[in-house]
């Protein structure tokens, strides 16, 4: 038997959906939408984190010179005198952050009794938190500083009163770094391969039945097998469209960003981006298999829609799930679908030795998987209830 | 030759045919004529392999549908009760696709699909997406579609059915012609001139059961009636 009549099906269901502006577009958009919310969220990111760079500061009170001196002399801060009120200046905005340098200030640091400074932002502003904690960091900056020289003036090294020195480092490489941001790019690829078969997988199974063209192509003596294949192709091809499509405009965007700020760094180039599709694409093959064996139950193309989306819920939550545990290490992770997919590719973009395994048991047990599901495709459209149950 | 031999036929506690027999032999036009719910299209699709018949068979030139399905379409060209093409592709592709399916390709095919639309009339229609065609031109696709591998036995379901005057004379000089050509043609219809224009044979179906068979002669002298209208009221009533 040759598989002859599967390649005519596929061809039609592809020369059909490409007239579909529905079939498009839900190919596209998800593949374009995601990468743009990415970058967007991402550079929003990396504004915040360099927001602290520059900032301004309004003083109140009179005895805040010496402050807003030594401030002056830091780098990207600008200082202006404030004489009204100074929680009234931070609420209409005059400056990122607000000083009141209290009544008494001067007094009490010549007694050296506690000073007080009051700083006052609006949270709710954008970028402003990480102006707000430079601020606070540079005016105990200064109080430090008075404090070793009280030190010094009474004989005492300034070391005395600093017993622990703690030095941070981050041992993350920018490439472990990325595959943080690698979870999130998997997640919109995954999605999209949930979306971009969705309209051909439901189209050419429940809207072919509705649209009463099903009985037929029923009646064209060809093997049932044969079409359920066709069609589970068909949507496969659509899915892996969207997938390429998705991986290229990621790494487009992503690597126009700058992310250095956020210590970072994300180019995928064609070797990795094709790793990626390879890793991916068993997951396509099953996807496009549940979302045609589904649009079988459905009783019109709508409620196919309605149970193909639901698919998205349960690669999102093993998506999460994933980068939450580590269960990454268990051999028998790579057999599960989605998880398997996530494992691998993140395996192999990491350059970890097993990964080659990882990808190959991820692709077998989702193409086991979804020749079961072709299977019942093909017992639903051999089964009377798909002409005489309208 | 189509032979459906004491068919019964029901979905769950309904039953759709009840022992139905007939024959529809080759050069003849023979209708199923019945009201609508009779139990014409379920016949039909036992025949047509689609619905397996929980007891009785049908054969199409001896193969038993029930048994070879494939066999059986084969052998078979039909046009459903809906034409159920596809909108976005143009009059030649839905013939094409279909010839294609029965393992059709080439040259031949595409000299197969010029025929068929010269002679139905759709020329200036071929290379147009059938989206915006009228229900007469949908129906004509249809049927062009059910001829492109040149079955010996025909089947058409209600295939006048809201066709204007132009439409269903085209139609009609079709089916004569088929049956010139020596094939088998089933067809149903609830239309009684149709079917009196039309059928060499009639089989009265009601209640998925056979009530009479005969020419149209036949049958309204058997109800004693003056038109076949009003034997097949007759003799519906009387079943």
């Amino acid at each position: 038997m040759s598989l002859f009549a599967a390649a005519v099906v596929v061809r039609k269901e592809l020369v059909d959906s490409l007239r579909d502006r529905r079939a498009i577009v839900s190919m596209l958009l998800p593949a374009l939408l995601g990468p743009v919310l990415v970058s967007f969220v991402l550079q929003q990111r990396v504004v915040e984190a360099r927001s602290g760079d520059q900032v301004r500061i309004a003083i109140a009170g009179r005895d805040g010179e010496a402050l807003a001196a030594w401030l002056q002399q830091q780098s990207g801060v600008s200082v202006v005198a404030l004489r009204s009120d100074a929680e009234a200046a931070a609420r209409a905005h005059e400056a990122d952050v607000t000083l009141e340098v209290e009544e008494g200030f001067a007094r009490d640091l010549a007694r050296s009794r506690p000073a007080h400074v009051r700083l006052f932002t609006d949270s709710t502003r954008a970028g402003v938190e990480p102006k707000a904690r430079r601020v606070a960091g540079l005016v105990n900056h200064f109080g430090a500083e008075l404090a070793a020289q009280r030190l010094i003036v009474r004989g005492v090294a300034p070391s005395v009163i600093a017993p622990i020195a703690l030095d941070r480092f981050d041992v993350a490489s920018a490439r472990q770094r990325a595959a943080l941001l690698l979870n999130v790019v998997l997640g919109i690829v995954m999605v999209t391969l949930v979306t971009a078969g969705m309209q051909v997988a439901t189209d050419s199974t429940a809207g072919e039945r509705e649209r009463g063209s099903l009985e037929a192509l029923l009646l064209n003596a060809v093997p049932r097998w044969q079409i359920a294949v066709g069609k589970w192709l068909a949507a496969t091809a659509a899915a892996l469209a969207g997938m390429a499509v998705a991986i290229a405009v990621m790494d487009a965007a992503l690597s126009r960003l700058s992310l250095e700020g956020l210590g970072l760094r994300f180019h995928l180039g064609p070797r990795d981006a094709m790793t990626i599709f390879a890793v991916m694409s068993p997951l396509a093959f099953l996807l496009a298999a549940i979302e045609t064996g589904l649009s079988c139950f459905a009783k019109s193309y709508r409620e196919a829609q309605g149970f193909a989306a639901v698919l998205i819920l349960p690669v999102v939550v093993l998506g999460g799930a994933f980068a939450s545990y580590p269960v990454a290490d268990h051999a028998w992770v790579s057999w599960l679908p989605v998880i398997g997919q996530y494992a691998a590719a993140s395996q192999v973009l990491a350059g970890k030795a097993a990964a080659f395994d990882a990808a190959i048991g991820a692709a077998a047990g989702n193409l086991a998987l979804a020749a079961l599901a072709v299977w019942l495709v093909a017992r639903m459209l051999s089964s009377e209830r798909m002409i005489a149950g309208r | 030759m189509i032979r459906v031999v004491r068919v019964r036929k029901s979905f769950g506690a309904k039953v759709a045919l009840e022992d139905l027999s007939f024959e529809a032999r080759d050069g003849r036009v023979t209708g199923l004529l019945g009201a609508n719910g009779a139990g014409k299209t379920t016949a039909l699709r036992v025949v047509s392999g689609l619905l397996r018949p929980d007891a009785g068979n049908a054969t199409v030139d001896d193969v038993d549908s029930g048994v070879d399905r494939e066999g059986a379409q084969r052998r078979l060209g039909v046009v459903t009760d809906e034409s159920g093409l596809y909108a976005r592709l143009t009059c030649r592709e839905q013939i094409r696709y279909f010839g294609n399916l029965r393992g059709l390709r080439g040259a031949g095919l595409e000299r197969r699909i010029d025929r068929l639309v010269e002679a139905l009339g759709l020329e200036e229609l071929a290379e147009r997406r059938v989206a915006g065609f009228s229900h007469g031109e949908r129906r004509k696709v249809a049927l062009a579609r059910a001829l492109v591998h040149d079955p010996r036995n025909v089947i058409l379901d209600e295939p006048t059915n809201g066709l204007d005057v132009m439409s269903t004379r085209t139609v009609r000089a079709i089916v004569r012609e088929l049956r010139a050509e020596g094939r088998c043609v089933l067809f149903s219809s609830h239309v009684m001139q149709e079917v009196a224009a039309l059928c060499d044979w009639i089989v009265v179906v009601a209640g998925g059961r056979r009530v009479a068979q005969g020419t149209a002669e036949e049958l309204v002298a058997r109800a004693g009636m003056r038109t076949l209208e009003d034997a097949f009221v007759a003799l519906a009533e009387e079943a």
